[in-house]
């Protein structure tokens, strides 16, 4: 019993890093319509930025993550702007976006190798204490991971509800055309979008290095298929939907890892989507024309 | 000279292996449409059938593997194909049985099939010997040959040509029948197809069967022929290969496949597995010329997406005209506007 409320917490930190990550994933294909097959390696980049800094300059662990956040922000912006936008221009098909997108994936996973070798990395973080919050076991790094999670997920409710940026990202998920003769700035929007989706994976990386205690250039290529779980379960282009699918897919896996083994934590989150979309492609919170 | 001609002899045999892996994908994307982002997975699953099929039990070695039922030559490659084809079916009836499900489904659920293989694979040492792969499989027939390396390497290059040629003829057969116009048909929109009546499921999980098939048969010649495979020769990396070879050399058409095969297997692969290591920087060659691949194909896609051999359009049946448009009835190919 213990073992299983305390996977339940460790499950809750491992949905926060999902959340991030998949509401990035959704955010940025609500508003171009397209998956983005090179977001693990958006993860890595965030991971290495920020140990660079924090390991390599000395820089403030958490300045740190901000700063890589950041870069990786802009560099989403640079790749949508100089590789997807000349065939989003021309209407090139779904399909050919969709490879381009893998081919990126490959490149830059290549390039990660050649700049950071494949070795284990670790962030310079004193060992922390543990301790208990009534039946549930953290440490402060979980805590305030799970922290930053939520503070995210508010930001982006707000930034949805309440800001002008939001409402267009809102309206070009809803119906692109629609929004653009409404007089949405529709490429400002999309350049904010992989921004901000740029900026979520970059974080969720910092965060997954965080909680794994470790990492290697293709560990975010290895999560990319829980995040697409999450994205999936939730209803792909749903910022609630991804949250909720983060949650239970983050809670469900680790619990798993209790019950069964912890080498089947991506099974689970396999399965989970394997059924979604032979029951409910549309997710648990379905949005229009996009399943 | 007998080194030179044994090289050579080795490349051609690779050539004829990737080209079989590039017409099996050419089946599924290039005719059909279908965006199988695992597509390495199925090579690796005839290759480890045909493998322990071939292999004699398993406890006398240091090997874990299932089976093990010392087949002979053909018969280990069929039951690859079987096993890969098989496969192909389970992955496609979870997504191709909704016909108007989108193509991000398609390529989000064979990415996760991919890694799941992989880390089962790797992981459940029982099965194919975990991570460090199977070995020492058996050289076909040579037990009744007996022929030294340098003649044998020649016998199996004939065997993989007639098996290559076989199925090419195979897949341009289909490519010119019916079934394969109906592929071609749901390649360009998948709603016009299935109005016009035709079984939309039946015809994509017909390609996708096919295209992991011939994935299958290059696994088991494969592994014949270097005698072993791990988990790390079939990565997301290789999918994406054969995705270049088959982009860069022109989609939809089987030419096209070869000479991208050649392109982009041979000359990129093979050619720069002699250049001088890097000191100090052991990996820096095969990363830079995976960059380079990635880089050619989005080049390709983005300023010439037909490739090197384009696909021929498609000209009516003689005698039929067009109502009152002077356009030939399938210019499709270059259709704006994002598809399926």
């Amino acid at each position: 019993m213990h073992l299983i409320l305390n996977s339940f917490g460790f499950g809750l930190v491992t949905a926060s890093v999902l959340a991030l990550a998949a509401v990035g994933v959704t955010l940025q294909f609500g508003v171009t319509n397209y998956v983005n097959f090179a977001y693990g390696e958006f993860l890595t980049v965030g991971a290495y930025l920020t140990w660079m800094l924090n390991v390599q300059l000395h820089v403030n662990f958490w300045l740190a993550a901000a700063g890589g956040a950041i870069v990786t922000g802009l560099g989403a912006v640079a790749i949508s702007e100089f590789v997807l936008k000349p065939f989003v221009r021309r209407g090139a098909r779904l399909l050919f976006l969709l490879i381009v997108t893998l081919g990126l994936s490959l490149i830059l996973a290549n390039v990660f190798q050649i700049l950071w070798g494949t070795d284990f990395r670790k962030f310079a973080i004193a060992n922390q204490q543990v301790f208990s919050a009534g039946p549930l076991i953290f440490t402060p790094n979980q805590i305030i991971i799970m922290a930053i999670g939520i503070g995210a997920m508010l930001a982006i409710h707000w930034l949805l509800k309440h800001t002008k940026l939001g409402k267009a990202m809102r309206a070009m998920s809803d119906n692109l055309s629609l929004a653009r003769v409404s007089g949405v700035d529709t490429d400002r929007v999309t350049r904010w979008t992989w921004f901000i989706s740029g900026c979520l994976a970059g974080l969720a990386g910092v965060m997954l290095a965080l909680s794994a205690e470790g990492f290697q250039p293709s560990f975010g290529e290895q999560f990319l298929f829980v995040i697409f779980a999450s994205v999936v379960l939730g209803g792909v282009g749903q910022p609630y939907g991804a949250m909720l699918g983060a949650l239970i897919i983050g809670v469900v896996t680790e619990m798993s890892a209790a019950v069964l083994s912890s080498a089947l934590k991506g099974d689970v989150a396999f399965l989970v989507l394997i059924v979604m979309i032979l029951i409910r492609p549309q997710g648990l919170i379905p949005s229009q024309g996009k399943a | 000279m007998n080194d030179i001609v044994y090289y050579m002899a080795t490349l051609a045999v690779l050539f004829c292996i990737y080209n079989i892996l590039t017409l099996g994908l050419n089946i599924q994307f290039g005719y059909t449409g279908i965006l199988d982002f695992a597509y390495i997975t199925f090579l690796a699953a005839g290759a480890y059938f045909a493998g322990v099929s071939a292999l004699p039990r398993a406890g006398g070695t240091d090997q874990e593997y299932i089976l093990g039922l010392s087949w002979p030559f053909p018969l280990t490659l069929a039951l690859g194909a079987v096993v890969a084809g098989l496969l192909g079916v389970a992955v496609g009836g979870t997504i191709l049985s909704r016909w108007n499900l989108r193509s991000d489904y398609l390529g989000i659920v064979t990415v996760a099939f991919g890694t799941i293989c992989y880390d089962l694979v790797g992981n459940l040492t029982p099965l194919f010997n975990g991570w460090f792969g199977l070995r020492g499989i058996p050289q076909p027939l040579n037990r009744l040959l007996n022929l030294n390396p340098n003649t044998y390497t020649l016998f199996f290059l004939g065997v993989c040509v007639v098996i290559m040629l076989v199925l090419w003829l195979v897949a341009n057969r289909i490519y010119h029948s019916p079934l394969g116009r109906t592929m071609r048909a749901i390649r360009e929109d998948v709603d016009v197809a299935a109005t016009f009546g035709k079984d939309t499921v039946k015809v994509r999980m017909l390609a996708m069967c096919i295209g992991c098939v011939y994935a299958g048969i290059a696994g088991g010649l494969l592994i014949e022929f270097i005698g072993g495979i791990a988990p790390d020769s079939w990565t997301t990396a290789e999918t994406f290969i054969v995705w270049a070879a088959m982009i860069i050399g022109g989609q939809g058409n089987n030419l096209g496949a070869a000479v991208g095969t050649l392109l982009v297997t041979v000359v990129f692969i093979e050619g720069t597995r002699f250049l001088p290591p890097v000191p100090g920087h052991p990996l820096l060659i095969a990363a830079a010329r995976n960059i380079a691949i990635g880089v050619l194909l989005i080049v390709t896609l983005r300023f010439h997406p037909q490739g090197l051999v384009p696909e021929r359009r498609a000209r009516a049946p003689r005698g039929w005209q067009a109502p009152g448009a002077p356009m030939p009835a399938s210019s499709l190919s270059n259709n704006p506007g994002v598809g399926r």
